[in-house]
């Protein structure tokens, strides 16, 4: 063999490779980094079960890409007319078109049978450690915890809303449904997505490997503010879980007498109590509050603000009780002390104000909702989402006070 | 029929095999199928079938998944009643059967009315015609009657699920009895004054095809909703 | 137009129609005899005619459908967008939607199939020309009615998948979904009297040797999808007519508080809807199956392949419908079932694709502006064919459905796979239909402008939604959309830049049409033949006389004209094709041995007063009961009308009337 043609192959061989790695690269670097709902970037059992479906199926549905538009790109190349005589008016090779419908059917066949057997595996759900009731309602989530001996025991009813709250590395079934329109329960680095539909009781598994927040978004489209129907899904190892359960079946502590926070409790009362429940909250009389919201409120409910201040977000999960600052190093702490930053919830120095002001000034402004009183006549006459309250700047600034203190 | 799909089957195969030079030798089919349909159909049609007879199949076809969806949605929904207002409450199995034999009958009349119109009897062809609309009739005086009773029974449309897919399901069938009757009064009618352009028979044929199309899908509806147990 | 033809015995070369005047009338109101002006249009019963009618109306919306989606791509340039508010932006989707697949795509290819299924098969007219008319008039009526809804309270704003109970009357308010549900329950009569219509004509009126397997496989594609109309119009029917009682009329069938089941729309939905894909992209193989075979001057490779995969597709199209609701919660035994049967349906797609590769292979290709159309086909179809393999396997898919990965995989398939298939048929046909060609130098910026343009607007939705953006969501966030140079607020960006170029590319097919056609343009007629091409519809005039054939052509072969015009005189394996006869030459021949009496169907007032019924009933049910009775009055009396008009019109009609004892032509049918 002389050199040059080794030569020439090896220089080849070497485009190709540097095609191939220049390509990847391009793929990879083109895709966004850190995206918190990002489908490939599995970060629990389920997901990655996904995973491991997935990518030799996009690879496959690649390499045949290549193939058939290298073909077709050959063929407008070496065929393009270049004055040749009329082709023979062929009809078909029957043999051939035989081989080539059974390649493809062969190729499916691959694909079909890991296909079914990660679909049994995802819809297990013997080995439940812990079950978190979901129910989706425009525009958010609300989790409650149902007594159990899952989780790690639990003995009263945990209600939350926005953030689920799960212990790490453990299987969790979720049960949801729906109070109203379908919605799409969807944590994309630890499962793929599950309908809740009104009038049924869907099931979905959810791990997370570790400690850590997962970012979600509802995907079946709910109307108005679909947009702004987000969750996240917080893990906490064992013990934080255990603190956090404990924190949020603390008992209710009005805020001391005088403060503007005390205020701000009885301005509650008067202007929120009606749809929000405070679990514990008492009036004047000391009978305790509890929220019925009456038969304009479509779904009747509205979030249980019990704990609000042990959440990050609120409204959907869509705007941040923690300044940017502090969110960011929530988000990207490490597993082991992720617990700490979370369970810290929200402090005076780290308080996002301005979102939870302007959405106490004006909330159907700042999310759009079928919330306006004055025109029940479009909206078939209910209520869905909350409606501006006409509250004075004294009185937000109570209810900011209390709301503070409700951790 | 048949004979199409012999003739496709083997053109496929001349196709795959044959080179261009053999197509010219080919026998022209089609030409031939003209010639042995000619002297009972009037138009030259490429399958030997009226367009107009072809074209009420097809329609029937659609209108088997329409009722199909229908039906459908009366079985997902028929136990989901409100209260103890729900068929076994309402059904009136004697009289529905009574009505639904007049139905079956008015089919029977409609043969009569085609065979009539085959043997270019105008008179009998408006007779029976004439009787299987009044039979139509019958059966939708009797589906008004059931309404109202069911209605009064404490059944009104939108009371449950039972109730809207109920009223749907049979108000559609209704509506396609009274639109056969209909056809039928304008057929004699338009056979009175002679106004039938084209094939006289044919077109009460058509009609024919259509009421029967109607009166089977009532013996179905009345074997999943009346006599099938909830 | 000619309604007569009267060759005298001398027959001349090329030859008038005479003149034809109405001599009785029907009823109360005289036969239109108009052959210019807006009545020649309004109360013709010509396919050609409507056919144009609809391509017009098609590309109108076409227009509408874009700058729909140019607000939502704006809206969505940048993070917390503020150019529409949410609820017109649920609005725009949902009508851009509705408006794309049911205004556009869906006439378009309504608008091919009639001019040229009975061009193809060598027909005289479609097998009931009035149907034809009703199902245009009530097409253009539906579509303006669902249209209108933006003046009269906004549009729908439920998806065009409208699932229940989001669409009911708590959470939708307004007219709009009312609107869209009577809009497509009008569009649907259209659809499915055009299929019967049709299919009838494909299976009675083919001209003597035109067996099936010698049908043009634009025809056949064409016959397929009236097959799936005629199956999954009924589907939607019920689906809508329960989603209108339970609108207007308090009924309980998505009432949820009522024990209803919300599944049960989502089922109807998909069973016509699954169809309704392949109703979409199908009449687009079977032009493109046209296309590439007279550019390659080769047979379409494996004819019978392509025509049993067609109806293979047909087939199992009705068995999928599931794999929209593989995150519905229906169970892990139907999900599996929906998604075996899905893979199995890319069996003969792919089927398709080697096909298109195999005809191009070994042919003499020539890239006119048709050719790039098509060929961009099949490479973008089989993009979005693979990525549609991608969301087949189930699991995957609950991480891919409703989300931007999902809109990238259908544009693929229906701007990829259906609308280039479109506007290669429009520079195939132009010639054809207009008698002059498009310009292909317009041509080629137009073609070039829109690939660009479509993969720049639709491959970033691939990363962004695979990235984790749900769809149908009003404003996007920058706290999702991750870090670095290409995180989703690029690919965002690009998208809409991308949809720039789009625009940018219709607009040159728009300045195409102009410079073609605007008064005192320079570019001559066409020739007959401009393309070398293959089949039937090429064998007469362009654009063709009212009548289509001087005389019904018999046909001995696939490719007919191809065979007319050339011999094959190699010996053995050796091909050597020589040119016998040029179309000029066949079409003259044609010409000299013009059929003795061809009759063509009269126009007629009817169709086009009883569709505009349709309307009025329809605002009626939205607004006021005595308007349904209005509507429904007009409706009866269009229908006595119709019926006792003959389709044809009598003898005595035309002047000089007929002679006694002479037999009308039994070309066509009586409706």
């Amino acid at each position: 063999m002389t050199a040059t043609p080794r030569r020439r192959w090896s220089r080849a061989a070497l485009a190709r490779r540097t095609g191939l790695v220049a390509a990847v690269g391009l793929l990879a670097a083109g895709c966004a980094q850190n995206a918190p709902q990002d489908t490939w970037d599995p970060a629990g059992e389920n997901a990655q079960k996904i995973h491991d479906l997935q990518w030799p199926v996009f690879t496959v549905a690649g390499i045949v890409g290549v193939i058939v538009l290298s073909v077709v790109g050959f063929a407008i190349w070496k065929f393009r007319d270049r004055g040749q005589p009329i082709p023979e008016q062929t009809h078909g090779k029957p043999k051939l078109e035989i081989a080539l419908t059974i390649l493809p059917a062969l190729i499916l066949i691959g694909v079909a049978i890991p296909t079914v057997g990660t679909l049994m595996a995802l819809n297990e759900t013997d080995d439940t450690e812990c079950i978190v009731n979901v129910t989706g309602q425009q525009w958010w989530w609300e989790f409650d915890y149902p007594v159990q001996d899952g989780c790690g025991g639990i003995d009263e009813p945990i209600i939350t809303s926005g953030q689920m709250v799960i212990p790490a590395d453990t299987n969790v079934l979720i049960r949801g449904t729906s109070r109203d329109v379908i919605h799409s329960f969807w944590i994309p680095r630890l499962n793929g997505k599950r309908d809740m539909v009104p009038g049924r009781v869907h099931t979905l598994r959810m791990q997370a490997n570790e400690p850590g927040i997962y970012a979600g978004q509802c995907a079946e489209f709910c109307g108005l503010s679909h947009a702004n129907m987000r969750m996240e899904v917080a893990a906490l190892n064992d013990a934080d879980f255990e603190a956090w359960k404990a924190n949020q079946l603390e008992d209710y502590e009005s805020p001391a007498e005088g403060t503007l926070a005390a205020e701000g409790e009885q301005t509650f009362i008067t202007n929120c109590a009606r749809c929000h429940q405070v679990d514990g909250l008492r009036d004047s009389d000391g009978q305790l509050v509890v929220s019925r919201p009456d038969n304009q409120v479509f779904s009747g409910a509205a979030p249980n603000l019990t704990n609000l201040m042990t959440r990050n977000t609120f409204a959907g999960a869509t705007w941040d009780l923690i300044t940017q600052e502090r969110r960011d190093q929530v988000w990207e702490a490490d597993p082991d002390e992720f617990g700490d930053l979370y369970l810290a919830g929200v402090e005076d120095e780290w308080f996002n104000e301005v979102d939870l002001r302007e959405w106490l000034r004006n909330s159907p402004a700042k999310k759009p909702m079928y919330a306006d009183p004055t025109r029940l006549e479009e909206t078939d006459g209910l209520v869905r989402g909350m409606p501006y309250l006409a509250l004075s700047e004294a009185q937000i600034d109570q209810l900011l006070a209390y709301l503070l203190e409700r951790k | 029929m048949s004979d199409v799909v012999k003739e496709t089957a083997q053109d496929a195969v001349d196709i795959v095999e044959d080179h261009a030079a053999d197509v010219h030798e080919h026998d022209v089919h089609a030409g031939d199928d003209h010639a042995a349909h000619d002297d009972h159909g009037g138009h030259h049609t490429s399958l030997g079938l009226s367009n107009t007879k072809l074209a009420m199949w097809l329609f029937l076809g659609s209108e088997c998944l329409l009722f199909g969806g229908l039906i459908s949605t009366y079985m997902l929904y028929r136990n989901r009643t409100s209260g103890d207002v729900g068929p076994d409450q309402l059904w009136d199995i004697p009289f529905t059967s009574a009505s639904s034999f007049v139905l079956l009958m008015s089919s029977l009349t409609m043969v009569l009315a085609v065979s009539a119109a085959g043997r270019k009897d105008d008179r009998n062809t408006k007779l029976w015609m004439g009787t299987t609309a009044a039979l139509g009739g019958l059966f939708l005086a009797g589906q008004v009657y059931e309404f109202t009773t069911f209605y009064r029974e404490g059944l009104g449309y939108t009371d449950s699920l039972f109730a809207s897919s109920f009223y749907t399901l049979t108000g559609f069938h209704g509506a396609h009895v009274a639109i056969g009757i209909i056809m039928l009064l304008a057929t004699v009618g338009m056979l009175a004054k002679g106004k039938i352009s084209g094939d006289r028979a044919e077109t009460v044929e058509m009609v024919g095809l259509y009421w029967h199309f109607v009166d089977i899908v009532w013996i179905l509806i009345f074997t999943l909703v009346y006599l099938i147990p909830a | 137009m000619a309604i007569i033809e009267r060759p005298t015995d001398t027959a001349p070369a090329v030859y008038e129609p005479p003149p034809v005047t109405a001599t009785s009338s029907y009823g109360y109101l005289r036969r239109p005899v108009e052959t210019t002006g807006w009545r020649s249009w309004a109360f013709t019963v010509d396919h050609k005619k409507i056919g144009i009618m609809y391509g017009v109306t098609a590309m109108f919306f076409f227009i509408v459908g874009g700058l729909e989606a140019g607000l939502i791509r704006w809206q969505l340039a940048g993070p917390d967008g503020t150019i529409l508010s949410a609820d017109k932006y649920n609005q725009m989707f949902t009508m851009h939607a509705t408006t794309m697949v049911f205004l556009f795509v869906m006439p378009m290819a309504a608008a091919f199939a009639n001019y040229m299924i009975p061009l193809q098969i060598g027909a005289r007219d479609v097998a009931f020309p009035r149907l034809n008319a009703l199902s245009f008039w009530v097409f253009l009526f539906g579509g303006i009615f669902l249209n209108t809804s933006w003046i009269l309270g906004g549009g729908a704003d439920g998806g065009w998948f409208m699932y229940a109970p989001n669409s009911d009357t708590p959470f939708s308010p307004s007219n709009g979904v009312d609107f869209w549900a009577l809009g497509l329950q009008i569009t649907g009569i259209a659809s499915l009297v055009g299929a019967v219509n049709l299919i009838v004509t494909c299976l009675n009126m083919r001209a003597p040797g035109m067996s099936l397997m010698r049908m043009p496989i634009f025809t056949w594609m064409a016959m397929v999808v009236q097959f799936l109309l005629l199956f999954a119009m009924p589907v939607i029917t019920v689906a809508l007519f329960l989603l209108i009682f339970q609108r207007n009329y308090d009924a309980t069938f998505f009432s949820v508080a009522e024990g209803a089941d919300p599944l049960l729309w989502q089922h109807l939905f998909w069973i016509f809807g699954h169809p309704e894909v392949y109703i979409i992209v199908l009449p687009s193989f079977g032009i493109i199956s046209e296309v590439l075979p007279v550019f390659s001057k080769k047979p379409l490779f494996g004819y019978p392949f392509v025509v049993f995969s067609g109806a293979a597709i047909g087939f199992v199209g009705w068995g999928v419908w599931a794999h929209h609701m593989f995150a519905s919660g229906l169970g892990p035994v139907s999900v599996a079932v929906f998604s075996v049967a899905t893979m199995a349906i890319a069996v003969p797609t792919g089927v398709k694709i080697i096909n298109w590769t195999l005809t191009m292979w070994g042919g003499k290709l020539a890239f006119t502006t048709a050719m790039l159309f098509a060929v961009g086909l099949i490479v973008q179809f089989t993009l979005g064919g693979l990525s549609g393999v991608t969301h087949s396997v189930a699991p995957s898919d609950t991480q891919q459905t409703d989300t931007y990965y999902i809109v990238a995989h259908f544009h693929y398939v229906i701007f990829g796979g259906a609308v280039l298939g479109l506007f290669a048929g429009m520079y195939y046909w132009w010639p054809k239909v207009f008698g002059k060609a498009l310009s292909e130098k317009w041509g080629k910026w137009n073609f070039w402008w829109m690939i660009v343009g479509m993969n720049l607007t639709f491959g970033p939705m691939h990363i962004i939604g695979l990235q984790g953006q749900p769809r149908r969501m009003y404003v996007w966030t920058e706290a999702r959309a991750g870090e670095g140079f290409f995180n989703l607020g690029f690919w965002n960006l690009v998208a809409s830049i991308g949809t720039v170029v789009l625009a940018i590319g219709v607009l040159f097919w728009m300045i195409n049409v102009w410079v073609t056609h605007r008064p005192g343009s320079k570019i001559p007629p066409a020739p007959l033949d401009p393309w070398d091409a293959r089949s039937l519809e090429w064998m007469t005039t362009s654009p063709p006389k009212p009548h289509n054939f001087d005389r019904t052509p018999t046909v001995h072969a696939l490719d007919e004209v191809f065979h007319r015009k050339y011999e094959d005189v190699g010996e053995g394996d050796q091909h050597d094709y020589v040119q016998r006869a040029t179309l000029e030459e066949i079409v003259a021949e044609e010409e000299r041995n013009a059929d003795a009496h061809i009759h063509l169907p009269a126009p007629s007032y009817w169709p086009i007063v009883l569709a505009f019924s349709l309307p009025i009933i329809a605002y009626g049910v939205i607004y006021t009961s005595w308007l349904i009775a209005a509507g429904a009055a007009i409706a009866i009396a269009a229908m006595f009308g119709w019926a006792l008009e003959p389709a044809d019109a009598e003898e005595t009609d035309f002047d000089p009337p007929a002679e006694p004892g002479e037999s009308t032509s039994k070309e066509l049918a009586n409706v």
